[in-house]
């Protein structure tokens, strides 16, 4: 008889948990630890390079996507770079080296992604206010034009209403998807 | 097959360059310089945002807007750039009374390019323009 109450507790108490307690609010508690903790050790990085630039909509226009290598010239957003990659100087394919300050002028072009197909829309800004970097050199030149089209040139340096003409190196920023009309 | 009928077979299969929408068009010839909000930076770039109600509203606006060298020299057809055009007076005006420009006025307005861009700037905004 003491065993069968004894049942017959451990049967409500485990009812009730499961009434209280539904698979997905148990996912969603798991979730929200996990989320947390992985962004944790994010936040100083992410403070750092909030105060440089707002963040560009790479990320958004290609979260999932296979990326390649943005220390190679034949990386995809380099179609029509020329300079040195920021990638191979201190910044990466669409941030700045520190110390340097992101042009906001700058000449606008479009690369297919392979991963997709499509075009995206890439702004090639130059990161000023430092020597030279001299590395990852890269001279490409897809639907670029003569010098005398200047705003479609990529031989000019593109320090424009920066506190410093001197040139670093450049970046390839996705503006967005080039959509056709 | 005639010469004639040849030239406009080989042009029909010509890969042609897309045509993309307004918004595109004006990231890729205009954003470069005038940036996403049409700022100016000063010293460089003068600024689209509320001059170009300004501009709108003035005699000689219209047609100054037209035949700057950024906007007649775009590689656009005369329709896509009527089209940007449109698409800018809205996106930095707004000019809720402004008549759309159409194919053939922007075309006609291109072919007339302006010798001294800044005097004309001057002229119709006044010595602070820029």
């Amino acid at each position: 008889m003491a065993n069968d109450r004894l049942d017959r507790w451990l049967e409500r108490r485990a009812r009730k948990l499961a009434r209280g307690t539904s698979r997905r609010s148990f996912l969603a508690r798991l979730g929200t630890i996990a989320v947390g903790a992985a962004g944790l050790p994010l936040l100083p990085v992410l403070r750092a390079s909030a105060g440089e630039r707002a963040p560009a909509p790479d990320e958004v226009a290609l979260a999932g996507r296979p990326e390649g290598d943005p220390k190679r010239c034949e990386y995809w957003r380099h179609c029509a770079i020329d300079g040195f990659l920021c990638a191979c100087c201190g910044g990466s394919q669409n941030t700045c080296p520190p110390g340097t300050e992101m042009s906001s002028i700058t000449w606008i072009g479009t690369c297919k992604n392979p991963a997709d197909g499509k075009d995206y829309i890439i702004s090639y800004n130059d990161c000023c206010g430092q020597s030279i970097c001299g590395r990852c050199n890269c001279q490409r030149t897809e639907r670029e034009k003569p010098v005398y089209i200047t705003p479609k040139n990529n031989d000019a340096l593109w320090c424009f209403g920066t506190k410093s003409r001197a040139v670093q190196c450049s970046v390839a920023v996705v503006l967005g998807v080039a959509t056709e009309s | 097959m005639s010469a004639t009928v040849l030239a406009a077979a080989l042009l029909a299969a010509a890969p042609a360059e897309p045509s993309h929408t307004p918004a595109v068009d004006y990231a890729l010839h205009c954003q470069g310089c005038h940036l996403v909000d049409g700022r100016a930076t000063p010293g460089s770039v003068p600024a689209l945002s509320g001059t170009v109600a300004r501009l709108a509203r003035t005699p000689g606006g219209r047609e100054y807007m037209a035949r700057v060298p950024g906007v007649a020299q775009a590689p656009l057809g005369d329709a896509e750039l009527a089209a940007l055009l449109n698409w800018v007076v809205q996106r930095f005006g707004p000019v809720a009374d402004f008549a759309p420009y159409g194919a053939d006025e922007v075309g006609r307005l291109r072919a007339q390019p302006l010798v001294d861009v800044a005097a004309a700037r001057r002229a119709l905004l006044g010595g602070d323009a820029h």
